[in-house]
């Protein structure tokens, strides 16, 4: 069983929502103090928008969460140095492999953060803002992994780069020498 | 990046060592054979002689190629050998005793004596300066030496007036003819105890007179002086001087006069009989010379007491030679030696003086064909009736016969290699039974099994090979030996083709193939005279073309392999080029390709052009290889002139030029480009023949009074990186113009030279004609003597420079390296490599130079060259000193950083620090102990593997080594344990033999408990 949090079970659309509460437990189980408490005054995190306002925010901490690890990977880079070694190529690598591993997986991730009145939590149109969001983000540490590789000089940008791959054909004239 | 420099850095420490020679491979993957050249026949005093003093023998001579030897007589070995400077050339020598004295350089300018024996340097005198010495033809007219009593009492003869007394280190007396009205030009001196007698010529009307001066030995003063009334017409040829007589030929009457000092007496003649000409045999000191009569008659006439007297006749035949000398018995001996091309033998006979005659007589199994005639033979008598014979033969070889026996034959030609090629070897070809198509199952058994006889030895040989990890190294020896079965097979290659054939021809018209492994000759052919008498073959200088190399070989076909074909103009007497022969030889064994000529016989070549040739070239197209020749009437000649090579030719000359050094009328060489023109032919076969001709398209401009002195040739060999990377990974294309040539100017010979004049190198487009790089050198003193060399987009060259203003500056060699880069700036290119010349673009070039100091004048300089091209290129340059050194393209690479330490990206670029001086590096010195004399050029070619690259340098040696300039990256370094590793893997399998059932037995129990 999984032990993660499931904020689907808090949608009301969710077939846990009408099974009847446990033996003691009331609907309003924290505010049947007296008699204040009437079905018209419902606790907002029960609510549907509720809930959707608490997975738009967490939908925007996913958003922006890789551009948070940047200071740390900066960090990293930092101290591993410019020479290609093992330890400096493994964050390169990292660096460059994780933002196309999240990008791929993005509607995978956000699904779960979907509005309740999406029809398909899946698709590219849910959450648009904050899949740009973390698009960008991803894009920025697939930066700082380009930077690193151009400044321990892995990319060919340079001429001398590709000039392997030039070629030239015999010349027009022949001369006797 | 610090730490990667730092590394690097290290790294580079730790390598250099290892670029230098080891000890161990000193004579394993080197060989140095040493020469002494060819012995100088033209006159008796620089000919081969016996010389025996304290109960040694010597054999003694003065060579062409400028050395004074003493060789072996037994073991053919040299005993030692004083090669002089080129513009010190030997003129005379002289010996005594135990020692000899020499005369060298322009009239005889300076003295120097020998220990015969060990060759240690007596006494070095300058007798005049080299610039007041007389120049005339030949060097050694007006020089003489003669010994006094004492061996340290030397007369010289110098500059043809002056005479000197060397006594020890000092001059004695020196007497100096006085300049009169006619001009005497004495030639000959002779010492006896009352005077010293000085014979010259003395030119008057038609003809010479006879002038005699006798000196007082002791003090120098004339005696007394005189001309003889003689007519002498011929000059040097027809006077001799014997110690109490002088004797010459006047119109065919032999006369003499004896000598006193008072030079008083009669000029008495001999009318007997007609002479044609007077020879010194060697026994002029008993007064004993040879006259020709006629073609059947020659006679040995001896003075005695003032009369002259016939003491031998000898009827020869169409050659012989004769050498005297005095015997063991104080008494004169002669030799006659007859030879004949037509019989395989030489016949020799002894004579004595006494009535006696005839000592012996014996013929020698000399071998015309292999050593061409005779032409000069000395002898040194053994007993009464055995001679010691030193032949020397027109190519070049000195042999030694002691009876009839031979002893040694070194081949002195070597010496004078002018044209040279590496020849790849084919592999060792496995002969397997052939399977027959119809063979039954027994037979085919019985042929596999026959066959797999080696398998045991085999798989013997491939476990100690796999046990013990001896491979073959890249500092193994290249010496193959031939498997014992079949001895005469043809020669192979060994693992990584260090052995192949350096096919090298003669100016003496011989051809050798040398082994590149230890440096024997694998084979040898006379270049043949064709039929005619009276012809010399002189192989073309650097005319020598590999029409076919190992790949082009067709493997299948027995007897074919690499082949050579070689240019010789045939020379006839009076050195006009009649003709061009061409020969075309099998690499491997010499083997003539045309005719199928015998394989003991002379070569025969076949004519290809009536006409002296300006230039010939090698020309691929698709694949086939063409020998292309210009004659001077700019004819152009093929070869093979068949329809195959008529077409492509014919498809390529509108694209095809050829830059031609071409003689102007004022006698100004100049360079001409030439582009060639088709003419149809209609021969008597209605074949469709074309006729080719050379028209000039462009001619090079030189500065006035300058001429073309030389042109380099570019070495072309497979370019690996089209551009050079920095540091910050941009790019400097290389220009890499296929069609450019080096070209050296000099000043004129007949201009009036300034102190401003100056020589230039010039970088020429051979299509176009255009100027790519130029410079502007200083002459050293009047001379122009600039080396360089060009291959890719790298030039480099070395002068002297004697320029210099003020401080900080000096005279000294200079080395300057030019690299050459496609447009303006980095990243910048024109493809120029696959350009037209005559696109605007092709001349935006830009050049990096630097100069460097280079503390030695060089002979030749050459670069490395690699199968691939991948492998830096290294410097060989030949010190005039006798070593061979490689400088490293680090040091000359022209864009090292000036007066600052190399930033991080130049470090990239193992750029280093621009110092003024290349280090004279003592491990730089390819050639280490051996003393490489008179290096005139050096070649280079591939081995198998990219890093090695093979280096001969040829002169009056040879020498031969291998350079691997990035070290060897491509064999596993020697000190690598193999025995280790295998002991290791092999440790670790039995390791696994054991733990593996422990492993599974326990897994097992671990079953059972859990």
């Amino acid at each position: 069983m999984s032990t993660s949090l499931q904020y689907s079970s808090l949608e009301t659309t969710s077939r846990w929502k009408n099974l009847p509460p446990p033996p003691g437990f009331s609907e309003a189980s924290s505010s049947s103090k007296g008699n204040i408490s009437s079905k018209a005054v419902a606790t907002p995190s029960t609510t549907p928008e509720a809930y959707d306002q608490l997975k738009d925010k967490r939908a925007w901490d996913l958003a922006i969460s890789p551009a948070k690890s940047l200071p740390m990977q900066f960090f990293m880079l930092y101290m591993s140095g410019s020479g290609v070694q093992i330890f400096s190529m493994g964050i390169i690598f990292m660096l460059l492999s994780s933002p196309f591993k999240n990008i791929a997986g993005m509607n995978e991730a956000f699904a779960s953060f979907a509005p309740s009145a999406s029809k398909n939590p899946k698709s590219l149109s849910t959450l648009t803002l904050q899949k740009l969001a973390y698009f960008a983000c991803n894009l920025l540490t697939l930066g700082v992994g380009l930077w690193k590789c151009r400044s321990m000089g892995l990319l060919p940008t340079g001429t001398g780069d590709w000039l392997a791959f030039e070629t030239r054909g015999p010349a027009p004239e022949l001369s006797l020498l | 990046m610090q730490l990667h420099a730092i590394t690097l850095f290290f790294l580079s420490l730790w390598l250099q060592p290892s670029s230098a020679l080891h000890e161990s491979d000193a004579g394993v993957v080197d060989w140095h054979k040493s020469f002494v050249g060819v012995p100088n026949i033209d006159t008796k005093h620089t000919a081969p002689t016996f010389h025996e003093a304290s109960q040694q023998s010597v054999l003694l001579t003065a060579t062409r190629s400028n050395a004074l030897a003493a060789l072996n007589p037994l073991t053919g070995s040299v005993e030692w050998r004083y090669v002089f400077d080129p513009q010190d050339n030997v003129v005379t020598y002289q010996k005594q005793g135990s020692v000899v004295a020499s005369l060298s350089g322009p009239g005889g300018a300076n003295l120097r004596s020998f220990n015969v024996f060990n060759g240690e340097m007596l006494l070095e005198k300058s007798l005049h300066r080299p610039n007041t010495g007389l120049l005339i033809q030949p060097n050694s007219l007006g020089t003489y030496i003669a010994f006094g009593k004492q061996t340290r009492e030397i007369y010289t003869l110098t500059n043809g007036r002056t005479v000197n007394l060397v006594n020890g280190s000092d001059i004695s007396w020196t007497w100096t003819a006085e300049e009169q009205g006619s001009q005497v030009l004495y030639s000959a001196l002779s010492v006896t105890e009352d005077a010293l007698y000085l014979v010259g010529l003395e030119a008057s009307f038609a003809s010479y007179a006879l002038h005699v001066v006798a000196l007082s030995p002791t003090s120098g003063q004339v005696l007394s002086s005189s001309t003889l009334p003689s007519s002498i017409s011929n000059g040097l040829d027809d006077f001799l001087v014997l110690p109490n007589a002088i004797v010459w030929l006047e119109d065919g009457v032999l006369k003499h006069f004896t000598l006193s000092p008072s030079l008083k007496g009669k000029v008495k003649s001999q009318k007997s009989a007609s002479f044609k000409k007077l020879v010194d045999v060697g026994l002029s000191s008993h007064g004993i010379f040879m006259a020709y009569q006629d073609d059947t008659t020659d006679q040995l006439i001896s003075i005695t007491n003032g009369e002259l007297g016939v003491t031998k006749k000898f009827n020869p035949s169409a050659q012989s030679l004769y050498t005297g000398q005095i015997g063991k018995d104080g008494q004169p001996y002669i030799t006659c030696l007859s030879w004949s091309p037509n019989t395989q033998a030489a016949s020799a006979e002894v004579h004595s003086l006494e009535p006696g005659a005839l000592v012996a007589e014996y013929s020698l199994p000399f071998d015309a064909n292999t050593h061409g005639p005779v032409i000069h033979v000395a002898m040194d008598l053994l007993t009464d009736s055995r001679a010691r014979l030193f032949l020397t033969t027109t190519t070049g070889a000195v042999q030694i016969w002691e009876g009839s026996q031979h002893i040694w034959t070194r081949e002195e030609g070597l010496s004078e290699l002018n044209a040279v090629k590496f020849v790849e070897l084919p592999e060792r070809v496995s002969v397997l039974g052939e399977g027959l198509s119809e063979e039954g199952f027994v037979e085919r058994l019985l042929r596999q099994a026959k066959d797999a006889k080696d398998l045991p030895g085999y798989i013997v040989h491939f476990i100690r090979r796999f046990a013990t990890g001896s491979y073959e190294s890249a500092t193994s020896s290249a010496i193959v030996h031939p498997s014992s079965v079949s001895a005469t097979q043809i020669p192979f290659r060994d693992a990584f083709g260090f052995r192949q054939v350096l096919v090298s021809s003669t100016a003496y018209g011989k051809v050798y193939g040398i082994d590149t492994g230890n440096g024997e000759i694998l084979w040898s052919r006379t270049l043949g005279t064709g039929h005619e008498r009276g012809t010399k073959i002189v192989p073309l200088a650097d005319k020598m073309f590999v029409l076919k190399n190992v790949a082009d070989v067709d493997a299948s076909s027995p007897g074919t392999g690499p082949e050579i074909v070689l240019l010789g103009d045939s020379v006839t007497e009076d050195s006009t080029v009649k003709n061009v022969l061409l020969f075309h030889l099998n690499a491997l064994t010499g083997q003539d390709v045309i005719q199928h000529s015998k394989s003991d016989g002379d070569l025969q070549g076949s004519s290809i052009a009536s006409k002296p040739i300006d230039d010939a070239y090698i020309l691929e197209l698709e694949g086939h290889k063409i020998v292309v020749l210009i004659d001077s009437q700019f004819k152009v000649h093929l070869y093979p002139d068949n329809a195959e090579t008529h077409r492509l030719f014919s498809a390529a000359t509108a694209s095809l030029s050829a830059p031609l050094r071409v003689t102007s009328a004022q006698g100004h060489r100049r360079l001409v480009g030439h582009q060639f023109d088709k003419k149809e032919i209609v021969d008597a076969s209605d074949q469709e023949k074309f006729e080719y001709t050379a028209f000039p398209t462009w001619t090079f401009s030189l500065p006035e009074g300058h001429d073309v002195q030389a042109i380099v040739a570019p070495i072309r060999n497979p370019v690996a990186s089209l551009g050079k990377v920095l540091g910050n990974r941009t790019t400097l294309y290389k220009y890499l113009n296929p069609h450019l040539l080096v070209v050296l100017t000099a000043p004129h010979s007949t201009t009036v030279l300034t102190p401003t004049a100056h020589c230039g190198l010039y970088l020429v487009d051979s299509v176009k004609g255009s100027i790519i790089y130029e410079a502007s050198l200083p002459a050293e003193g009047n001379a122009c003597n600039v080396k360089a060399t060009f291959a890719e987009n790298w030039l480099v060259y070395h002068y002297y420079d004697d320029e210099y203003q003020g401080s900080g500056q000096a005279k000294g060699y200079k080395m300057v390296t030019v690299e050459l880069y496609e447009g303006k700036q980095v990243d910048e290119k024109t493809l120029s490599s696959s350009l037209s010349s005559y696109s605007d673009k092709m001349v935006e070039v830009t050049a990096y130079e630097q100069s460097f100091i280079y503390p030695h004048a060089i002979s030749a300089i050459t670069l490395t060259s690699t199968k691939f091209g991948i492998t830096s290129k290294d410097i060989i340059v030949a010190n005039v000193n006798g070593k061979i050194q490689s400088i490293s393209r680090r040091l000359l690479n022209p864009r090292r950083p000036i007066g600052r330490k190399p930033s991080s990206e130049e470090q990239e670029e193992q750029l280093i620090q621009y110092d003024p001086l290349l280090p004279d590096d003592p491990r730089k010195v390819i050639s280490h102990n051996y003393d490489v004399a008179h290096v005139r050029s050096i070649t280079t070619s591939p081995a198998l593997l990219e890093s090695t690259s093979l280096v001969f340098a040829y002169g009056l040696d040879l020498f031969l080594t291998r350079v691997a300039p990035s070290n060897t990256f491509d064999v596993l370094n020697e000190s690598f344990n193999k025995l280790q590793l295998v002991l290791t893997v092999m440790g670790l399998a039995a390791a696994i033999f054991v733990t593996r059932p422990m492993v599974r037995r326990k897994k097992l129990r671990e079953k059972w408990y859990y």
